[in-house]
């Protein structure tokens, strides 16, 4: 005779098992709780009366180069994260990668909307002009590990180097932006915080019983560091950090991804 | 285009959407809703609502990956952000179905023997057409045979379905209402997008129209396979519990045999294709009946 399913656990989450913690963070059911608390009321990804300043016109140039290379990565992370749910494992990375997706692409949208709010009538064709050629190095590399079917290597560049790279200049860009383009990327980098977790812990059980693997994508960490760190120190000019900052942003950068063990 | 593609952004999507009536809702139903006892208690019909299940989520795994696939093939930003919300809706859907699953009682280690075990071989083969597109990075016909056919063809289903629940079984009802609502949405975007690049690329024309009727004919065959051999309205009469009376384009699916409403069911999603292939430029073929 049929028998009903248990019952869903209820309380904290990282009461659960190993795998019932996977099948609950990786839901839909549990983005949708996580972005209803922190997008409901915005337009656009911010509060629609918040201020928006007129920057100065060197300002407003440096900052639409910003955006214009945040469009680029957020193309990169909406292709490579749509291009990994075909190799993903299981289900469940299905599932949470397509949350990624969805993600992604807001991101991309919010920043598109900020250009055009800041006066840009064609921001494609400004985003292709601007874009950072060390960043298009590395989403062509991305999207060819993606093409490749090798998961691990791909699940790396892209939800930890990359959302890393992200992290941390979203994280230091929101603490000195305009408020409008300050809350934007506050809600992005909420994001960006579950995508690394995501990478983090996929990647982290496979490489802690696979030594084979572990020097592999060392190997590949050792090609892309040197492109994210151009890209940083592009970026950092451009939002106006000074040196002491920039450096501080490629340690956090370096440690982040060394917090899977991979040493340089 | 721009302006018809502005009605498919994100911001839009999360208003209508995860911000609109999936607001309160629990994998896709009112919190606390179950499945009606006798689906736990009679074996056949039991078994039945496993299979109808099992199709619905290898269907909306087919529409997962044909959605993320078409990203990378779609030659602008703003369709690549449509198809960013519709791949989330695609696996919205996965979730809520295999979530039924587990409602009925399937254990998760048991899950993929049970999809592997009812997976109709006709849908497989349905799916196998569409995503080899995919692959190619075809993005017309990706599109044609994603958010027209394949949508289509879950559109009424769904429908059907719905209309079967509602006074039955809200928990399932409610479920479908909302992937009803998505799917509308993602037809609109293929009917919308499709019509200009048809435009553009009529020589793609013939080829689109072959994996249409290629797909219809297996769709039409698990259509087949699923009414055909389907024992839950002997049991309902069996057992001596009515169906309900309910309104399917016209017809009383309450009094109508299994052969009947395949036949209905047929026609509607037939006549669907029709129209929305015309309205894009594109010409019906009639697929040999199984």
């Amino acid at each position: 005779m049929p028998v009903r399913a248990p019952e869903p656990s209820s309380g904290d989450i990282h009461d659960l098992e190993p795998q019932q913690f996977l099948e609950e963070v990786h839901s839909f059911e549990f983005w949708f709780q996580a972005v209803e608390g922190y997008l409901s009321g915005l337009t656009w990804g911010h509060r629609p009366d918040t201020p928006d300043e007129p920057l100065v016109p060197a300002d407003r140039e440096r900052l639409i180069s910003v955006l214009c290379n945040y469009c680029v990565g957020e193309t990169a992370a909406l292709e490579g994260s749509s291009g990994l749910i075909a190799i993903a494992p299981n289900r469940l990375s299905k599932i949470f990668l397509s949350t990624q997706v969805a993600d992604e692409g807001r991101h991309l949208e919010v920043f598109v909307r900020r250009l055009r709010d800041l006066g840009v009538a064609d921001p494609e064709a400004e985003i292709e002009r601007r874009a950072s050629r060390s960043l298009l190095l590395f989403k062509r590399r991305l999207l060819e590990l993606v093409a490749s079917k090798d998961w691990e290597a791909a699940i790396f560049a892209q939800n930890v180097i990359l959302e890393s790279l992200e992290f941390v200049v979203f994280t230091s860009h929101a603490e000195d932006a305009d408020p409008v383009t300050a809350e934007v990327l506050k809600a992005v980098i909420k994001d960006e915080r579950r995508h690394i977790g995501f990478g983090e812990n996929e990647l982290g059980r496979r490489l802690a019983d696979s030594p084979h693997s572990r020097a592999r994508i060392a190997q590949i960490r050792k090609e892309l560091d040197h492109l994210v760190l151009d890209t940083l120190e592009e970026t950092s000019g451009n939002i106006g950090l000074d040196r002491s900052e920039h450096d501080r942003l490629g340690r956090v950068y370096l440690e982040s991804v060394e917090r899977l063990g991979l040493l340089r | 285009m721009a302006d018809f593609l502005s009605a498919y952004s994100i911001q839009r999507w999360l208003e209508s959407c995860p911000q609109g009536y999936l607001v309160n809702t629990e994998y896709g139903h009112e919190t606390g809703e179950e499945e009606p006892e006798l689906l736990y208690s009679n074996e056949v019909i039991h078994e039945d609502a496993i299979r109808t299940t099992v199709q619905l989520v290898v269907g909306e795994r087919c529409a997962l990956a044909a959605s993320s696939g078409l990203i990378n093939a779609a030659p602008d930003e703003a369709s690549k952000r449509f198809l960013a919300t519709q791949t989330l809706d695609e696996a919205r859907h996965v979730e809520v179905f295999t979530q039924r699953l587990y409602d009925l009682g399937v254990r998760k280690d048991e899950l993929t023997d049970v999809i592997n075990r009812y997976a109709n071989p006709n849908l497989v083969k349905f799916a196998e057409i569409l995503l080899e597109k995919v692959d190619k990075k075809d993005f017309i016909a990706g599109v044609v045979g994603q958010n027209i056919v394949l949508e289509g063809l879950a559109f009424s289903v769904f429908e059907m379905m719905h209309a079967m629940n509602a006074d039955m079984n809200a928990k399932f009802a409610h479920t479908l209402s909302g992937t009803i609502a998505d799917e509308r949405r993602h037809v609109g975007f293929g009917e919308n997008r499709i019509g200009s690049l048809i435009k553009t690329h009529p020589e793609k024309k013939s080829e689109v129209e072959r994996m249409q009727k290629d797909m219809s004919y297996f769709m039409l065959a698990t259509f087949a396979d699923g009414f055909r051999n389907n024992e839950t309205a002997a049991e309902l009469d069996r057992i001596g519990e009515g169906r309900a009376h309910a309104d399917f384009h016209g017809k009383d699916l309450g009094v109508m045999s299994p052969e009947e409403m395949e036949g209905l069911l047929a026609d509607t999603v037939l006549k669907e294709f029709k129209v929305r292939l015309e309205r894009v430029g594109i010409e019906y073929q009639t697929p040999s009946r199984p």
